[in-house]
């Protein structure tokens, strides 16, 4: 037997959460653009089966820029105040499997050398409700690195779209099962995913030639199309680069976290106006050793979830899959 | 006319008139089309040229590492013919160590959020009147058919398109204006793909990075959002030629263009200037005439 819940139940369930003070963020859809959102009614939210959305959840647990904490001058001191907690309930619907499985990826980074109370308190407050995928594109690839349309990773519940107005319910942690406790009912139906995306390339064996082809010159010939504007890194829902800067007057301000990405020159130019990474092929080489190399050897996990969104949102038709496909050609030659 | 396009570059790399070819190719997931940098004559089969050519492929012409590749010719459609006008006007380049290659374009296509072609056209393809790239140095394609979707589109070219969606935002009220623009503000993420995009944006240190001091706000926060839109809007009036690449480019769907189309509208009427119309014009900002305007002086 599996439990389901009709739409209605689970907007209902979620029109509960937002009356009891919570935070709900779901898919809504402006025009033709998909984003998630945090929404003010239940009403907002377009829970249609979907590929392609606009941001991913990453901004729901490390903001696209963020106050740390505030400064005011006082006669010959300075005050400061922290920024507050977050401690309200979040709940997240609607997430793609390959959103909500960069959380577990990202968790160690935010609590290695630095504990970052701002990502931490988020995680600690959020319940991620995820759809499983009916349907990917060609930008997909996460059966390359260990995801697949029903991964369960990062997510505390999975639902899957039975196509009549319903779903069924896989909760997967306690918050899963606090969410859609006494919301569910039995029944005979059992939803599937939509069958993984086709790769034709070892991810494995990629980042292996990644380690070892550091001053190849296919670095820079690939990444002459690229423009450096690093959408591809702000979509993703990995790429957790930031910058720390502090905004306002003499007398008072702010200090904030704000996303950064290696894509832009500016990243690495240093005061004496040498750059390390001087041009597109280095910035590009740091983007994919990153992803595949350095971070797995720390934190033992491939900073990509093969999401696709990259790729989608460049301008000049790279992203990861086609750096990837590319550098696998150079590997076999 | 693919065959057209490939057998002049053909002709321009084996006579060695030109170190390299950017072009159009099939690089992209899928076949998406992007820029490729063709320099030996026996790939020039990789170039294309359809209506999914979106890119403004004159972005490239003032990057370092497309500068040391040599002399080039570039594939332009007349918008982005424009923006190399204003390029050469701007000194930013040397139109004589260059050779411009227009195509014949009868309008380029939208793309679904995945990349595959919506079936429409984009706004700006609804008011062109330069379907035939001009100020270029060898045309591809049947001048007759470009001149006849000139004259289709020339009698509403004012009030078609992106001009259209214009008029609509002017006809709000100051508030509605005010709150459209600070929704579409709101999902800026400041990875600045607008900026990068723009064949326009050639500055070395644009000002958004200028850090001693900070000159406008770098946080996405809706401060630092009306900044920088407002501020590179500003930096692209009687510049801007239209393209649209900003808008295309912008991950989060942000309608730059529609921005850029006020100032190129501001300019022409106040000053009958159109950026990127002669080769040689001085630009609007670094010239003036005994004639112009001073009613904007209040």
């Amino acid at each position: 037997m599996s439990q389901i819940v009709t739409l209605e139940q689970l907007k209902q369930t979620l029109g509960a959460k937002l009356k009891s003070g919570a935070r709900v963020v779901a898919p809504v859809l402006d025009g033709e653009l998909a984003s998630f959102k945090e929404i003010a009614d239940v009403e907002q939210a377009s829970f249609e089966p979907r590929v392609c959305m606009q941001n991913s959840i990453k901004e729901f647990f490390f903001p696209k820029h963020e106050t740390l904490f505030t400064f005011a001058r006082k006669g010959n001191d300075v005050e400061l105040t922290d920024a507050p907690d977050f401690d309200v309930e979040q709940i997240v619907v609607g997430a793609r499997p390959c959103d909500a499985a960069a959380l577990p990826i990202l968790d160690p980074l935010f609590a290695w050398d630095y504990q970052d109370r701002f990502y931490q308190q988020r995680r600690a407050k959020s319940t991620v409700v995820t759809f499983a995928c009916t349907k990917s594109d060609a930008h997909c690839f996460c059966s390359a690195v260990g995801g697949a349309p029903d991964n369960t990773s990062g997510s505390d519940a999975l639902l899957f779209d039975l196509g009549d107005g319903s779903f069924e319910v896989r909760t997967l942690t306690d918050k899963g099962k606090a969410l859609f406790d006494g919301k569910t009912s039995e029944s005979t139906k059992s939803g599937a995913a939509c069958p993984a995306p086709v790769v034709d390339f070892d991810v494995k064996g990629i980042a292996g030639w990644i380690k070892d082809n550091f001053s190849s010159p296919v670095w820079e010939t690939i990444s002459l199309r690229c423009v450096g504007c690093g959408a591809c890194a702000f979509v993703c829902p990995t790429c957790h680069c930031f910058d720390i800067v502090d905004e306002g007057s003499y007398h008072k301000g702010r200090r904030v976290k704000n996303w950064d990405s290696c894509q832009e020159a500016m990243f690495t130019l240093h005061a004496s106006g040498h750059n390390p990474r001087g041009t597109q092929g280095k910035r590009q080489r740091q983007r994919m050793s990153h992803k595949f190399v350095t971070y797995p050897e720390k934190f033992n996990a491939c900073l990509c979830t093969g999401c696709g969104s990259c790729s989608r949102a460049c301008p000049a038709s790279f992203g990861v899959r086609p750096c990837l496909e590319a550098l696998n050609q150079e590997k076999n030659k | 006319m693919e065959n057209q396009l490939r057998n002049a570059i053909r002709k321009l790399l084996e006579e060695k008139t030109v170190d390299v070819a950017i072009g159009y190719g099939r690089v992209g997931v899928g076949g998406a089309v992007g820029a490729i940098f063709v320099t030996n004559p026996n790939d020039v089969d990789r170039l294309v040229w359809n209506s999914e050519c979106r890119q403004n492929l004159a972005v490239h012409l003032t990057r370092p590492e497309i500068k040391a590749l040599g002399k080039a010719a570039i594939v332009v459609k007349g918008c982005d013919a424009r923006a190399i006008v204003v390029l050469a006007n701007e000194e930013q380049i040397d139109r004589s160590n260059l050779v411009v290659v227009g195509v014949v374009c009868e309008g380029v296509e939208k793309a679904t959020a995945n990349g595959e072609n919506a079936g429409v056209l984009y706004e700006k393809c609804l008011s062109c009147l330069e379907h035939a790239a001009k100020n270029v140095d060898i045309l591809i394609g049947d001048e007759s058919k470009a001149a006849a979707l000139d004259e289709k589109n020339a009698p509403n070219a004012k009030n078609v398109g992106n001009q259209e969606k214009l008029a609509k935002l002017r006809a709000m009220s100051t508030d509605e204006r005010f709150n459209y623009w600070r929704d579409q503000f709101s999902r800026c993420v400041r990875c600045y793909a607008c900026r990068q995009s723009c064949p326009l944006c050639y500055c070395n240190r644009c000002v958004a990075d200028k850090n001693r001091p900070t000159r406008i706000d770098t946080s996405a926060s809706l401060k630092g959002n009306f900044a920088w839109n407002i501020l590179r809007a500003f930096h692209l009036a009687g510049r801007c030629v239209g393209c649209g690449a900003c808008a295309t480019a912008c991950p989060a769907g942000i309608e730059l263009d529609l921005l850029n189309l006020t100032l190129a509208n501001a300019a022409e009427d106040q000053f009958g200037y159109v950026a990127g119309k002669e080769l040689g014009a001085a630009p609007l900002i670094g010239s003036y005439a005994p004639t112009d305007k001073e009613d904007f002086i209040r």
